[in-house]
Order: C-alpha cells, then structure tokens, then sequence
C-alpha cells in the first residue's frame, strides 16, 4: 500500500519518496528549515509569495496561473511556518495522476520542472527582483498579517505565544512584522534567497505512484550546483517558571478568551514526548476530554476548552472561550482538572479511551492524500523518524503513574485573557 | 430491498446504492487499502425547514435554530452522550446542521461495527425532557455569541438579508437567544417525528468497510419506519432583491465583504447545471481571470479573493467575498466587468483550460473518504447522481457555458455587504 524511503541527495538535502498508488494525485514539496530570527522572519516571508508568483519562463501571475490551470488545477504553494525555533518556508505542488488526464498528458512531469522553475529560476532583474513584484506581495503579506487580527480565536492564541516566549525566537510571528517588511529591499530578497538555498537544511516529499525518480534527479542536480553549508537549529527548552506572566487586554466582542500556557521541559527529541502527549489529550484533547466533560458540559463554564502541546517547545496551551464574568471561576477549574491528573485521579477508561482515539488519529493520517508527509516532516524537523504503528504501540504503553509524573510538570507560565467590554 | 452498483468508467471507481427495507437510503463506496472509515447519517432537515405539515395535517410553524438545538439534543440520550459511547471504540465523532440538512458522522480506524452501532442507536433514540431542554439554552446562546463576533459569518447573513425577502435562508442557522428559549420537549418531538423518518434520511458510508458489514449492522439496527408525506411551506420569494448594500461595524484589519448576485431558486440544478456553473465561475473569476489580475493590480483585492455557488431549496445566488480596503470599487469593477462580457462574449480559450481545471478538483476530491461521503449525501437529497458530476465535466461544450451565463449572473440584482 505504501512505503518510505529516505536519501541525502546533497550536503544536508534529503530526498524522502512516500510510494503510495491509492490516490489520484501526486505531490511534491521542498521544505527549508532556517533559524527563526527577527532580522529575516519578513524577509523569508515575503521570499515565498515572490517565488511562488512568476518564474523565468513565465514572467507574470497570470500566465503562471494558466499554467497550473492547463495541468488540471495544479495547486502551487509557498508558504511559510514555524517549527521551535525554526522558520519553514515550504515550497509546493500537487495535481492528477497522469492516469486521470484527457490524452497522454504528463502532468507529473510537467509539475516537477515547474517547481524546481519556481525555486530555482526566478524572474531576476540582474542580482535583484523587480519591484512591481516586490510591492504586490509586500501587500499581500500585509493583508495576511492584518487578517490574523479577524478571527480572535488566532489572534489570542499567537499573542498569548508572544508573551510567553518573548525573549525566544518561538515568540516572533512566522511572517515578521510589517514595519520590518517595509524595509526589504529587493537586494535583500535576492541574497535571503541565495541563503536560503545554500544554508537551509532541506526536507523534500514526493507523494504519489509514479514520478518519484525524476523529480529526486532533476533535485539533485539543481542541489548540486550550489554550495552548500547547512545550519543546525537547536530549540531551546525551558523548564522552570518564575512567575505567572498575566495579561489583559479589551475588546468590543460578545465573547471573551483566555489562553493559558505551561512549560514542561518535556520536548522532542530529547525525551520522548509520548506520555506527555497522552496526559495532555486527557486533559482537554478529545470530546470525551476532563476539560470538555467537566468544565464545558458540567460547569457550562466554557463554550470551547481544549489543550495541545507542542513538542518541539514542551509547551502547552489551553484555549478557552469564556463569559466576562465566568473567567476566574474558568481558570479555577482548568487548574483544577490539571491537578486532579497529577494527583492520578484518573479513571482507566479516560486511559483506555484516550489511547484509543490517539491512533484513531494517528491511522487516520495515513488515509489522508498528503497525511504521511505531515506526519514524517513533523519528525525529521525534529530529529525523529518514527512510524504510525510504532508510535500506536509506543501510547499504548505508557502507564498511569507516567501519566501523573507528566501532568506535575506542566507549570502554568502565561494568563493571556482578551476581555469583551 | 434493492441494491444497484454505480460505476464510473473516468475515475475507476464504484458504489452501491442501497434502498433498505426500513425506508433509509444507503450508500457505500469501498476504497480498498485505506484503513479508516467515514459514515455519515442524515436527514433532509436544516434551519430553512421553520414551517411543514405532516401527511397533509395541519401546518406547524417552530421557532427559528430548532433543527440545531434538535442536533444537540439528539447527541443526549436516556443512557449518556454519545461522545462517551464513541469513547469506548475510539470513533472520533461529530454532527452539524446547515440550511438543508442535519448530520451525524464519525470516522473510525477500528471497531467500525461498533461505531456504526451507536450512531444508528442515538439518532433513532429521542430522549427530550423539560429538564435536558433547559439545560443547553446557556450552552447553545455561547455558541450565538461566537458566531456574533465572527465577521465572515456577519458579513454573510447581511448580504442574505439584502437579496432575499422572506426566504429563511436568511436567518442564523442556531437562531437567537430570544427564538431558542421559545423551544420546548413537544416541539422538538414535532419535528423529529416529521423529518426523521428513515425515507427522509440517507447513510453513505466511504472507506475500508465492505457492503454487507454495513447492512449486516442495519439489518440489526433499523426500526421499520412508516413513511411521512413532507410538505415544506416557503412564503413566496419574489425575483428582485431586497436592498443592494448593507454595512456593519466590527474589529476587523481589513474591511470584509460579500457580494451576490441573486438567480432563479425556483428548481433544483442538475449535476450539468452545477458542472456549466463551476467552470462559468473558474473562467470569470478563477486567478487566471481578467478581473482577478485588474482587481490585484489596482489593489483593490487580495489572496483571500473567493467565490462560490450557494443554492437550496427555493434560494440559489453566486457569492463573491474577500478582504478590501475598498470594497464599492470591487463591486462597480465586477458588474462592469459581467456587463461587459454580456454584451461581447466568453473566451474559447478561457473555457478549455478552466474546464481541466474543473475537472481536476472534481477528481481529487475522490481521495478524501469524508468529501466523498459528504458529497453522496448531498447529491442524494438533490436527486443527483454523484459521478454524473464528473461525467458532465468531461462532456462540457463551450455552448453550454454560454447559455449558463446567459441565466445567471444579473448585474441588476445583486448587493454587496461590508464589515468594516
């Protein structure tokens, strides 16, 4: 059904091809992994709107976009993220099977020249950008920045980050600024791109039944005409809280929010951060979870209260959606739930069910068209590469006391509350 | 009971469609090799359906949000929630209600016999008293709350609110705190009774399970269900709009908006209506559109650019939305724009790329099991056949795009709705 196999195709540029014939498309991505820093957060940024918006051989959106439409509605991305400390900026493209096209089209052929086209073979200007280019995705990335501002369940959740982590890069928003994207100039964009294909490390997935072996060759090529000096980001792991960061802030909204976020010290891949991922999904990370039973349905207290963690920081945040007046009785409780697991008030069907429902998701991934490049390209950003049964197997055994030891060392860090007036 | 095998030929795929002796419509589309299997149950019954008669009795009107505080309510039976019935196979579950239909669903890598178990039990288990009726009003006026703060979901309801007069399209799917405090046990068991009748209702099941596991748990399952005679009463919707621009303030960046263009609702579209329509819609307003590239170049619009089809019973409209810093420049460029290719055609060219661009979405979608079962739910209460979509695709003439066109798309009867 299908398999991975994993190659350095150039100094830290890894070829990983996930042979899957149950689907009707096929996808490739190639993933640059830099240092999160202040000073190239806007610039990255902005590196993967221009990429993605002309290249050489076609100079301008639309014919870009005729193009992608010609290959059947081919999807081409650039986008960028945050992993830890990391900035990812991820390049893109998937469409049909060649088996789904009119007449002896090639489409997956034609799709892995236009991205190594989009990565490689920019519409330059000399050793810059044009500037008309410049403008419309400095808009764009603007609008982008602002819109995160509309929906406040995003926007409380990145600002209850920042001041969690403000003196970590975790804490920097993985599209920077807009008064620093102001000052990218198109100098600047051209040696951020020359950076990043020489001092990324790089995660590339091809997706699909066939095709593999062309796009890992016209890669390696492209690759190896560069210099290559790979940087290693290690995150940083905080354990120990000082004090309760509280922060307030209003707004003309019916409904009020509160994040709260925890440190553990428990992160990938230096320990292993199974147990803690169970004792959080028991918590708040199912319908059948203490925060969803107890605090929404019996105390009515929230309308949504859920936790995740993010591994790769040993973080975890507890998003809520409050009354004005019920936020303090709210905060209680959470704590409360969260005490009750350290203490091992815990039932072995809250246990067993959660476990369950764990590789219920976990299965599930690998049913989805591009699920397993998700969950490999989570892995090796962290230093893992670990398979869905060995990580249900993995859940399966974690025991109640270690289920306990993880939730006593969940430490609450940040109150970050955004108040309706 | 009768079983009929669909196939399509383009995309190799099948499935079968079952009319089960209870009276519940059945499909089930096996996707060999995948682990996971999604079922969905649902009944032809949404927040549009305030007003029906049973077996030509008298005519009920309910309060508005009822068909969503019945899907609530239905996840509670006489035995607990169902979240914790799933708990125990590890289904992960859940049910929403729009303006045509209320569904329940779950997606199980295991004990699928089992999961399909509870969800037949607890949608076929009413169980409303006083008490349990009382209680979800606090959690239900949250839920309003939310969505009041939610400017996409304003700026829809006020373009609704600017096309259509009495159609109930236009108001909130979960009500309001007045109209929900109006709900009461009887009137729950009212409509339940009406619309969740088994030949009211459709199961399409997408995935790893095989036919006759799925009717092995029916068989089991299924209470004989006499069939209810519906009647759905809409108060006449006339063609005009109502008004043609309504404002509201929230915090927002960037100013949102919408704009539709009101068609005919008077019939239902056929999969070559919806096939015409997609591609009309890619070639006028895709990213390789004209328009998209003046409305950027202008900076009047940006990525979050958007269209979509939006049609039920009694209402259908073209929707356009996004993000603007001016959106009445949007909307006089747009009519401009459709009142120029009215009088001087669609281009042949536009039409051949959009039509693969079309037709590779349509094809793609055939990996998700949820999109699929979703998708054969909804063909089903529309009296189309899924694959026929796909189907009509392929066969498109540039002529048929031109005479869709020539039934959609009134630039005299449209509206724009803002937040700002």
């Amino acid at each position: 059904m299908n398999s991975i196999s994993r190659e350095e195709i150039a100094n830290g540029v890894f070829f990983n091809t996930i042979k899957d014939s149950r689907f009707k498309t096929t996808k490739l991505s190639v993933t640059f992994a830099l240092p999160l820093t202040k000073e190239f957060a806007s610039v990255n940024a902005l590196l993967s709107g221009v990429l993605t918006r002309s290249t050489s051989a076609y100079p301008d959106f639309t014919l870009l976009s005729k193009k992608l439409s010609d290959l059947y509605g081919a999807t081409l991305g650039g986008y960028v993220r945050k992993s830890g400390d990391k900035q990812i900026v991820i390049f893109s493209i998937s469409g049909l099977d060649d088996k789904y096209a009119f007449k002896g089209d090639n489409i997956t052929l034609d799709m892995s020249n236009l991205l190594c086209d989009v990565i490689f073979k920019p519409k330059l200007n000399g050793k810059n950008f044009y500037e008309e280019e410049i403008l419309q995705e400095k808009r764009q990335l603007k609008d982008l920045i602002d819109s995160e501002f509309n929906d406040k369940r995003v926007y409380s959740l990145n600002k209850a980050i920042s001041i969690m982590c403000k003196d970590e890069p975790y804490g920097l928003s993985r599209l920077g600024t807009k008064s620093d994207l102001d000052k990218v100039t198109g100098e600047d964009l051209y040696s951020a791109w020359v950076n990043l294909l020489q001092k990324a490390t790089v995660e590339i997935f091809f997706s699909g039944e066939n095709g593999g072996e062309v796009a890992k060759s016209t890669l390696k090529n492209f690759f190896s005409s560069y210099e290559r000096f790979p940087v290693n980001t290690e995150n940083t792991i905080i354990s120990n809280v000082q004090s309760v960061k509280e922060e307030k802030e209003v707004m003309e909204l019916s409904q009020s929010k509160m994040i709260m976020g925890f440190r553990s010290g428990v992160a990938s891949p230096y320990n292993d951060t199974m147990a803690m991922r169970l004792a959080v999904a028991i918590l708040g990370g199912t319908a059948h979870s203490k925060l969803f039973n107890n605090v929404r349905e019996k105390l009515s207290l929230c309308y949504y209260c859920s936790a995740r963690f993010d591994k790769t920081k040993g973080i975890m945040t507890i998003e809520s959606g409050v009354e004005k007046e019920n936020i303090e009785k709210a905060q209680k409780a959470i704590l409360k739930e969260l005490d009750d697991i350290a203490k091992g008030n815990i039932t072995d069907f809250e246990i067993e069910s959660t476990k369950l429902s764990m590789c219920n998701d976990f299965v599930a991934v690998g049913d989805n068209e591009f699920g397993m490049e998700v969950w490999y390209l989570s892995q090796v950003l962290c230093g893992e590469f670990e398979s869905i049964e060995d990580a249900c197997k993995k859940v399966q055994a974690v025991t109640k006391e270690e289920i306990m030891e993880m939730a006593s060392k969940l430490k609450l860090d940040t109150v970050y509350v955004l108040e309706s007036k | 009971m009768s079983i009929k095998e669909v196939k399509s030929p383009l995309v190799g795929d099948k499935y079968f469609k079952v009319k089960h002796k209870s009276g519940l419509n059945i499909y089930v589309y096996e996707k060999p090799g995948y682990n996971t299997t999604y079922a969905i149950f649902g009944t032809k019954y949404g927040s549009i359906n305030t007003c029906f008669s049973a077996n030509n009795g008298e005519k009920i009107t309910v309060p508005d949000g009822i068909a969503h505080y019945l899907e609530h309510k239905l996840f509670e039976s006489e035995d607990g929630d169902a979240f914790t019935k799933y708990a125990k196979t590890g289904a992960n579950a859940n049910a929403f209600t729009s303006f045509d239909k209320t569904c329940y669903l779950f997606s199980a890598s295991q004990n699928f016999k089992e999961s399909l178990e509870i969800l037949l039990d607890f949608v076929q288990s009413p169980y409303f008293t006083d008490e349990t009726v009382a209680k979800e009003q606090g959690i239900i006026g949250q839920e309003i709350k939310m969505y009041d703060d939610s400017p996409d979901w304003k700026v829809m309801f006020n373009l609704f609110e600017c096309l259509y007069h009495n159609h109930p399209v236009k108001i909130d799917i979960a009500g309001t705190v007045e109209s929900i405090a109006k709900i009461t046990p009887q009137k729950l068991y009212d409509c339940y009774n009406t619309f969740y009748n088994l030949n009211n209702m459709a199961l399409c099941v997408c995935g790893n399970a095989k036919l006759q596991e799925v009717l092995e748990v029916c068989d089991r399952m299924l209470k004989p269900c006499e069939d209810v005679k519906i009647t759905n009463y809409f108060e006449d919707e006339p063609y005009e709009i109502v008004k043609d621009f309504a404002e509201q303030n929230l915090p927002v960046a960037v100013p949102m908006f919408n704009i539709g263009f009101k068609n005919k609702g008077d019939k239902i579209s056929t999969s070559k209506d919806m096939a015409s329509l997609d591609v009309l819609l890619a070639m006028l307003f895709s990213s390789t559109s004209k328009i998209y590239r003046e409305l950027q170049e202008k900076e009047l619009i940006n990525q979050t650019f958007n269209y979509e089809i939006f049609e039920g019973e009694g209402y259908s409209s073209v929707l356009l939305g996004g993000e603007s810093r001016n959106p009445e420049q949007v909307y006089y460029s747009v009519k401009e724009y459709i009142k120029d290719l009215k009088e001087n055609g669609l281009s042949k060219e536009d039409f051949l790329i959009s039509k693969k661009a079309v037709y590779g979405d349509a094809v793609s979608s055939l990996n998700s099991v949820s999109a699929i079962a979703n998708n054969l739910m909804d063909s089903h209460f529309n009296n189309r056949e899924m694959f026929s979509y796909v189907e009509c695709i392929y066969n498109l003439e540039f002529e048929d795009i031109e005479k869709k066109f020539d039934e959609v798309l009134d630039y005299n009867n449209s509206a724009l709705s803002v937040v700002r």
